[in-house]
């Protein structure tokens, strides 16, 4: 199993950060290589730039601790994943956003660990400009 | 009006691989009247054995360290300087048709420029060239080929060799007679191969230019590269059953693992199954399994498929002259890195620094009008680098050699080597696999030496390294490395590779495996 994991450091409230993270339908707003979602009955559904549909189930939608955790399903070749994204006050300005991955196989790391790195940059420059990335 | 510039590629040829190089099966004659009317390079090294470093540094005319590209999946950046924006600036039409690969290939969402020209079918370009159609080794996938097989002949996808598992890991799915991995009988027909196709489609654009334009296309054949399956009606050429071992493969079991032990560790653990240290080696095949008919079936389609390349360059040379241009045109062939195919018992290829992946045919036949000495036909024994391709077309069309260009055109023969100082060529190899594998080689060629140092990594402790004779020992069977002997010589060429090795900037993301 291959685990990825990046963060970034968002000059915005935890709260002003999670009505984006904590709203699966607009992760459209900031990831890449997306041309459509749908969240329908606790399944997101993308659709890639290159017409691929990708099936995720949402797994966790928490709130109160700003726990968004999801699962593809299909059909990208992957017989297991969970993506987990924290957003965390944790005394600092502003706030930590955490995002890891866990996938099976392997190579899908590859295809997932650049996409989602600028997915991440993506985000934290459109929440503030000033943002201090860090892998 | 000036030069026309043809840039031919290949992807994964060996240097024998032609006739002119003294291979003995392909039938080769176009390219071999081409070196028979110009200069070979007789020792012509990649700055990486991989597809996309090695690219980078064709069209950049830079070192790994510079461009960044240092694995395959690290994309080129879109603003990377460029030797075709150079040209079209100085008002060439560009193109590049076939096999780019400066972007990573297996991305679905569709990031990277190239997959997405060859996703929409546009061939617009960019990075300097005014027009890109674009192919890699099948049927699938987001490029120009791959669109256009499945518009016109959909039926056809199923014959080629399917790469990737359902794990997304390279296949060994065996074929042929003898089941060997990723041979694969394909009754495409020869027309609609993507051989044929990246000669028809460089014809057309040439057809499409005016008469006094001047012209850079980077023609780029896909094969030989794994998987080895031609159409199906062309593997008459070469009956596998009629062919003679390759000399790198030592038949005794004994022998070849001696040799292979006598090499840093991980030859024997990948050998033996242990250990994958490149993504595109299929993830699951064990080299020791490999036997002399697989080496043999391998090697015959290798020779059918370069038999129809050097075919098709046939038919874009007589389409040039028949529009007039063939006394001003330059001709550049080479191909990006060698292949095993059976060396030491191996196919494919990896962090492995011999010739079979280092050696790579390079023949620049100066333009007939060109004169000033360029009409001499000459062999160059002296060591030079992919990256000097850039700047020598610079210096064919009469264009300054920009500073960012780390080499120099290439010399036209060894007086000449020598005296710009063609002493040396490095070759380096960095690869992070998602296990957490890492591997980093340097090598330097010079004086007839190959030294190959190993970085620390998850393999390699960093004392690691090799060291080979070419004229005593071509085949590099023979590891001097630890012999005394040879000590101050090492430690004399590993100075030289240090002094003018180039350090990354950075060692950006991989992107996709490849």
């Amino acid at each position: 199993m291959a685990t990825l994991r990046t963060h970034a450091r968002i000059q915005r409230s935890a709260d002003d950060v999670w009505k984006v993270v904590g709203d699966p339908s607009r992760i459209i707003e900031w990831f890449p290589g997306l041309d459509a979602v749908t969240v329908e009955d606790g399944v997101r559904t993308l659709t890639t730039k290159s017409g691929l549909p990708v099936f995720e189930d949402i797994v966790t939608l928490d709130h109160d601790i700003r726990r968004f955790q999801y699962s593809i399903t299909g059909p990208l070749p992957v017989t297991y994943h969970l993506g987990t994204m924290d957003v965390i006050d944790d005394g600092q300005p502003g706030c930590l956003l955490m995002y890891s991955t866990e996938i099976v196989p392997e190579p899908m790391a590859f295809v997932l660990d650049g996409v989602i790195s600028e997915g991440i940059a993506n985000l934290a420059r459109m929440l503030d400009e000033h943002t201090e990335e860090q892998r | 009006m000036g030069r026309k510039i043809l840039f031919i590629t290949t992807d994964q040829m060996r240097y024998d691989a032609i006739g002119a190089n003294g291979g003995r099966v392909a039938r080769t004659p176009v390219i071999d009247s081409l070196a028979a009317e110009g200069i070979s390079y007789d020792r012509a090294q990649p700055q990486n054995v991989v597809c996309m470093p090695s690219r980078a540094t064709m069209v950049t005319g830079q070192n790994i360290g510079t461009h960044g590209v240092w694995m395959n999946g690290v994309p080129l950046p879109v603003d990377a300087p460029s030797v075709a924006a150079v040209l079209a600036d100085s008002g060439y039409k560009t193109a590049l048709i076939g096999k780019s690969h400066f972007e990573p290939l297996l991305d679905p969402f569709l990031r990277f420029e190239e997959n997405r020209q060859g996703f929409t079918g546009e061939t617009e370009g960019h990075r300097g060239f005014h027009h890109m159609e674009l192919a890699t080794h099948g049927a699938v996938g987001f490029t120009h080929y791959a669109k256009w097989i499945r518009d016109n002949h959909p039926e056809t996808i199923g014959g080629f060799f399917q790469v990737l598992d359902g794990n997304l890991e390279v296949s060994d799915v065996a074929g042929g007679d003898t089941g060997a991995p990723q041979v694969k009988v394909n009754p495409i027909e020869r027309d609609w191969y993507h051989t044929d196709w990246v000669a028809n489609r460089t014809i057309a654009w040439l057809d499409g230019l005016e008469a006094d334009d001047d012209w850079f296309c980077w023609m780029s054949f896909p094969d030989p590269h794994h998987p080895w399956d031609p159409p199906a009606s062309e593997t008459h050429r070469v009956n596998w059953r009629d062919l003679d071992l390759p000399e790198g493969y030592p038949q005794d079991a004994a022998t070849r693992e001696a040799i292979i032990d006598s090499k840093p560790r991980h030859w024997r653990l990948w050998y033996d199954g242990e250990l994958v240290g490149n993504y595109e080696a299929p993830a699951k095949w064990v080299p020791a399994t490999l036997t002399a008919e697989q080496i043999l079936e391998v090697n015959a389609l290798v020779h059918v498929e370069n038999e129809l390349i050097d075919e098709a360059i046939g038919q874009v040379l007589q389409a040039i002259a028949a529009r007039g241009w063939a006394d001003d045109l330059d001709v550049v062939f080479t191909t990006d890195h060698g292949e095993f195919q059976g060396d030491f018992g191996f196919l494919f290829k990896g962090p492995y620094h011999v010739d079979s992946l280092m050696r790579l045919p390079l023949i620049w036949r100066p333009a007939p009008s060109a004169g000033g000495g360029l009409d001499a036909v000459a062999r160059v024994s002296q060591p030079v680098g992919l990256i000097n391709l850039a700047p020598t077309f610079c210096a064919i069309a009469g264009v300054d050699v920009p500073e960012w260009m780390e080499g120099s055109p290439l010399p036209v023969d060894d007086a000449d080597a020598q005296a710009r100082g063609f002493e040396r060529v490095l070759t380096e190899w960095d690869s992070r696999q998602p296990d957490g594998t890492a591997m980093h080689l340097r090598s330097i060629t010079r004086d007839g030496m190959v030294c190959t140092t190993y970085r620390p990594g998850t393999v390699h402790d960093g004392t690691e390294g090799e060291l080979y004779d070419l004229a005593n020992d071509p085949l590099m069977h023979v590891n001097l490395w630890d012999d005394p002997a040879r000590r101050s010589l090492r430690d004399e060429l590993l100075l030289d590779l240090a002094a003018n090795f180039v350090e990354p900037i950075e060692m950006r993301h991989a992107q996709a495996p490849v």
